[in-house]
């Protein structure tokens, strides 16, 4: 069969799913499943026979996760979803991560209030993990505008790190037995301390393969003009680590704002990086003109990437899970926005080209090429 | 008791179930025994209803009662309801 790139579009009233053949000229759209039911998360699977899942997060019925056997033909309900022991005096409100775990039908799923769960079958049963769920930290972490939400798992062998909103970054070397907050140099906007141990409202964490050691960090920025207690925080909201996570630097310099939501490495460069930047106030991109940033050279300058783009009176946001990339030769971005519109940014975000013009508002977006 | 549409799927299809219970407590804690998917779709892991979901014992609302403590006579009718919802 012919590779197809397979985009999972998670949405205010259900999952779509839309393909196409390598030249991504057509994209076929299917859709919603689940729906009118929000979707936070997806995933395609491409470990084995491709499946793909998707959060169901329904704020009437509880939460579930849906699984497609035929590419997103149709979906079924898994035979369970992740839920809170029955002692513990946490109810699931939403599920905001679905990732591939080590095993072939591992997956981990990060949830709202934020906790990690694991299931060893595809998402038919589901544990919760301990080691993070239960931290000592986990009582003191207090939600943001968007829910205390554990919406970024990131694996990298036995490491793991985790991003949770409002609690940080926290990483695990022991394949996710314990947990270390690990924030030296992600700075919080919204406390007295600028750096506090852990709280911080981290948005979204990436990294490649070929560097390791590196991560960029999506934090939530915008803290330049403050003037209370602490001082000011520019550029907290862009960083890089350079050692796994233990310590975080700024590369924000060159942008427009450090506030933002995704963030997004190349699948064939670790230092092309790209983010969208956003106006704190209204979440939209400055100027009313929407544009991605890239870095070449792993955040030392940026540019803006914007043509095709609309040029003013666009306010919507990208939602921290609504930008991904392909790994075709020459990569194509994809950017989901709350007022419904799917863009491709082909030549690695040159050019843009809106692929569907009025879908719900979308939530998440994830690509694959299987 | 009284399904919607939503809810019968976990329930083999059925619109309605027969349930001997004194309070609406006890008809829950027999849907936990009974008919576990769909008892998690109308209580969460804490054993409270869902937030957005009322449960009426005929035409009143358990909330104006005296909430899942209300206490069920032959012949009630339990029936659960989403809230109504925005676009």
């Amino acid at each position: 069969m012919a590779d197809r790139v397979i985009l999972t579009i998670g949405t205010k009233k259900g999952v779509f799913v839309a393909d196409a053949a390598k030249p991504r000229r057509n994209f076929a759209l299917r859709g919603p499943f689940g729906p009118g039911v929000p979707v936070y998360s997806t995933l395609v699977d491409t470990r084995g026979t491709p499946r793909i899942y998707a959060s169901s997060c329904n704020p009437f019925f509880g939460m579930k996760i849906l699984r497609s056997t035929d590419m997103g033909k149709s979906f079924k309900e898994t035979k369970s979803a992740p839920a809170f022991p029955k002692d513990d005096g946490r109810a699931l409100a939403n599920i905001w991560s679905l990732e591939p775990g080590a095993g072939k039908k591992d997956l981990w799923c990060g949830v709202e209030p934020a906790s990690l769960f694991r299931s060893p079958d595809g998402g038919d049963s589901w544990e919760m993990v301990p080691g993070i769920s239960n931290h000592e930290h986990a009582r003191k972490w207090s939600p943001g505008n968007g829910g205390l939400c554990m919406h970024t798992i990131v694996r990298d062998g036995n490491r793991v790190h985790l991003g949770i909103s409002t609690g940080g970054h926290y990483l695990s070397e022991d394949g996710g037995e314990t947990f270390t907050a690990s924030n030296k140099g992600v700075g919080a906007g919204f406390a007295p301390d600028p750096y506090p141990e852990f709280g911080q409202c981290v948005h979204k964490i990436a990294r490649h393969d070929d560097a390791p050691g590196r991560l960029y960090m999506q934090n939530h920025g915008g803290w330049a003009e403050w003037t209370g207690p602490g001082g000011p925080r520019p550029g907290i909201g862009v960083l890089r680590s350079d050692d796994y996570g233990r310590s975080w630097r700024s590369i924000a310099e060159g942008l427009p704002s450090d506030f933002g939501f995704p963030i997004v490495v190349h699948p064939h460069d670790a230092d092309t990086v790209y983010v969208v930047p956003l106006e704190p106030q209204t979440r939209s991109c400055p100027g009313a003109a929407p544009a991605v940033w890239r870095s070449e050279n792993g955040g030392g300058a940026w540019n803006r990437l914007a043509r095709g783009l609309p040029k003013k009176e666009s306010y919507f946001t990208v939602l921290r899970d609504a930008m991904d990339i392909d790994q075709l030769k020459a990569p194509a971005l994809y950017m989901g926005t709350t007022t419904g519109q799917l863009w491709i940014g082909r030549e690695g975000g040159e050019k843009w080209e809106c692929l569907f013009d009025s879908l719900p508002p979308i939530n998440n977006v994830k690509v694959a090429v299987v | 008791m009284h399904l919607p549409g939503p809810l019968r799927p976990y329930c083999a299809g059925a619109s309605e179930l027969s349930i001997s219970a004194p309070t609406v407590r006890a008809a829950l804690e027999d849907l936990e025994r009974t008919q576990p998917a769909l008892y998690c779709n109308v209580c969460d892991e804490t054993g409270k209803v869902r937030r957005h979901l009322n449960v009426f014992v005929n035409a009143d609302n358990v909330r104006d009662l005296e909430g899942i403590d209300t206490m069920l006579k032959p012949g009630d009718v339990l029936t659960v309801l989403p809230a109504v919802s925005g676009g």
